[in-house]
């Protein structure tokens, strides 16, 4: 005897949607009873954020919000969506529904940035964005961007990640280490990390190939708990001025959710101090992590 | 000892009570804050002042039979005290669920008609629970669902929408076997014995076809479908003592070029024989080299379509077992894997069914939203 037989459809239809996208697929296959509502919209905007209206609405599409559920869902896990005027992309995390953001250039704080002497800006062919920045020459590097902790999904462990590229005509970051954070309001300040960009190649990258063209490398973890009225800060910096940096390129920043398997186990821990000579005279504390 | 009596001795016993009646016609009494912990039934008392007596009871839904309202009543009676932590709710809620599948699936079924929402959404998750991550064989045993889905929808295609040479050959493949099912059907129903009108002999034919080869390398098979699905039909009827008696002769694709020349003669004696055979060859040989659309000929010789045979039932058996939702999960899902070349061989079979999956796989990983 069928089983689900037993049950009135809006019982199955919160049973799936308390699964997973991924088992609503599956389930679709059993039998054409269940693929009927295994592939509804009403369990498919289960899936989707609750507040996707907004973002869509808001953003260069607007019409995707004519689209049943389910096509909505994968098509904003695979196509981000421009939004904020177009300083920003949104798209879905494929196998959860989180929501991911990327800032883009042009939303971030950068130190500098509307000397054209020292960043340019233009636009990249494989850039999402309209504009990247490109940059010239600086000895203070430093670029800072931030998202209110109400746009991501509650519940959630979320990385930033720096999405960028080198030009071939590089100085400052090869053999050197730049440092990034991330820090969320109203908490002790994150952990500054020391990290390369440009890695010598017997050294293990840190930095990752994003498969769009693009590098990326993590800034710093953060979970977002209930997502309630904050901000967190992503923050790259370099200002030691003994020596200068050019040929970086800044597509963005992207915020996405960390996958706890996927994190690299820092075992090793070194702990150097240096005061930088630096015109301000700050004094600096540099940690090194070491992955052993 | 009279009421009166027992109500100064023991007033707890006096605590008034709600009547509650089964689809089943059984009538119970159940202390009043347990059952209006119900919302349906708290209605009911409330507004239209239901349940005072045994000829006043509540009628339940259909979905509440007596054990799961014993369940359902447990749950309230423990829930409704207040005094309770969080903790040790949740610890009843863990061993309150215990149950097999079925119980799970009633319990929810009168929890909702009940409006009984914690409970619904407990068991929910709990059903929940079960189903992630099963395939979907294993959800059809647990939840005693029968396979009805037919061969042909299990081989439904695929929608293209992003034009996907790789879904597109995919669509054809499962036409392909769709077609074959078809004629599975056809043969089950078709009795028809056909006439032989034909009467040149065999030799004669083969000389014919021999005296005029062609290189029918890169011809289209742009041939009308009634013209082979008429063919194909006589053929079956006929095939049976044909295949016996030239299958250990030629190897190759002659002597199927002979049966279908004949049943060429007979659907259309007014043209001529040239055109007919020709149009046969064209199509046997077009059939080897080409993995050609929807309209593939099976007209060819038995020990190829044996070969065939084999491995469609392979590949088959792999898209039965574990394709469908593998393929629909990895549309959607991309697994991390390079693309692989797919190639054909020259007689148009795939190398290998296995080899095929694990190839033709990680490619259609790429793309998104195949639904």
């Amino acid at each position: 005897m069928d089983f689900t037989k037993l049950l009135p459809e809006d019982c199955v239809c919160l049973i799936i949607s308390l699964t997973s996208p991924r088992d609503a697929l599956r389930l679709a296959l059993v039998s054409p009873a269940l693929r009927s509502i295994a592939d509804s919209d009403a369990v498919w905007e289960r899936f989707l954020p609750c507040d996707y209206q907004k973002n869509i609405s808001g953003s260069s599409s607007p019409s995707l919000l004519s689209w049943a559920k389910k096509d909505l869902y994968f098509y904003l896990s695979s196509h981000p969506i421009l939004i904020e005027n177009g300083t920003m992309s949104f798209q879905l995390e494929k196998e959860t529904g989180k929501k991911c953001y990327m800032l883009g250039a042009r939303a971030l704080s950068i130190i500098w940035g509307e000397t054209p002497e020292y960043w340019n800006w233009t636009d990249h062919p494989d850039s999402r964005f309209s504009e990247v920045a490109e940059l010239r020459l600086v000895w203070w590097l430093d670029v800072k961007g931030k998202i209110e902790t109400r746009k991501l999904s509650p519940g959630t462990n979320y990385a930033a990640y720096l999405v960028f590229k080198l030009r071939r005509r590089r100085y400052g970051f090869r053999q050197r280490t730049v440092g990034v954070h991330v820090n969320m309001e109203g908490t002790t300040s994150g952990e500054v990390r020391s990290v390369s960009l440009d890695y010598p190649q017997n050294v293990p990258q840190q930095a990752q190939e994003r498969g769009d063209g693009w590098m990326e490398i993590e800034m710093g973890e953060f979970l977002n708990e209930c997502g309630d009225d904050g901000t967190v800060e992503f923050c790259l910096r370099e200002i030691d001025c003994n020596y200068f940096k050019s040929g970086l390129i800044i597509e963005g920043i992207e915020v996405r959710p960390k996958n706890v398997d996927r994190s690299t186990k820092w075992t090793n821990c070194k702990i150097h101090y240096h005061s930088t000579a630096c015109p301000s005279g700050d004094a600096r504390l540099k940690m090194e992590f070491v992955k052993s | 000892m009279s009421e009166v009596d027992m109500a100064i001795i023991k007033p707890e016993l006096m605590k008034s009570y709600i009547w509650l009646q089964t689809a089943d016609g059984s009538i119970q009494q159940v202390e009043q804050e347990v059952a209006m912990f119900c919302p349906m039934i708290c209605h009911e008392v409330i507004q239209k002042s239901m349940g005072s007596s045994k000829n006043n009871a509540i009628s339940l839904p259909q979905r509440v039979n007596p054990a799961m309202l014993s369940l359902i009543l447990d749950y309230c009676r423990f829930h409704q005290v207040s005094g309770r932590s969080n903790k040790e709710r949740k610890s009843f809620d863990e061993r309150f669920i215990r149950m097999d599948t079925k119980r799970l699936c009633e319990l929810t079924s009168a929890a909702d008609s009940l409006q009984l929402k914690p409970l619904v959404d407990l068991t929910s998750r709990a059903l929940a629970r079960i189903i992630e991550g099963k395939s979907p064989e294993e959800i059809r045993e647990i939840f005693h669902l029968p396979d009805d889905l037919t061969e042909e929808e299990k081989l439904e295609p695929l929608k293209n929408t992003t034009d996907d040479p790789r879904i597109r050959l995919l669509n054809r493949l499962y036409a392909k076997k769709r077609k074959e099912l078809k004629e599975r059907e056809k043969l089950k129903n078709v009795e028809v014995e056909e006439e032989r009108v034909d009467d040149r002999s065999v030799d004669d034919l083969l000389s014919f076809i021999n005296g005029d080869s062609r290189d029918s390398k890169g011809i289209k098979t742009s041939k009308s479908k009634k013209k082979n699905r008429r063919r194909k039909d006589q053929q079956k009827s006929t095939s049976g003592s044909e295949a016996t008696k030239n299958h250990n002769k030629e190897p190759n694709g002659l002597n199927s070029v002979c049966r279908s020349a004949e049943v060429g003669q007979k659907i259309q004696p007014s043209f001529g024989a040239t055109s007919n055979l020709q149009d046969a060859e064209d199509d046997i040989f077009a059939n080897k080299n080409e993995f050609d659309d929807a309209d593939i000929d099976d007209e060819i010789d038995p020990a190829l379509k044996e070969k065939l045979d084999r491995e469609v039932e392979d590949f088959r058996r792999i898209l039965n077992s574990n394709w469908p939702e593998r393929m629909q999960e990895i549309l959607s899902f991309g697994q991390e894997r390079k693309p692989a070349h797919f190639s054909l061989n020259g007689n148009g079979s795939i190398r290998s069914t296995d080899d095929f999956a694990m190839r033709i796989l990680p490619q259609l990983a790429s793309q998104p939203g195949q639904f």
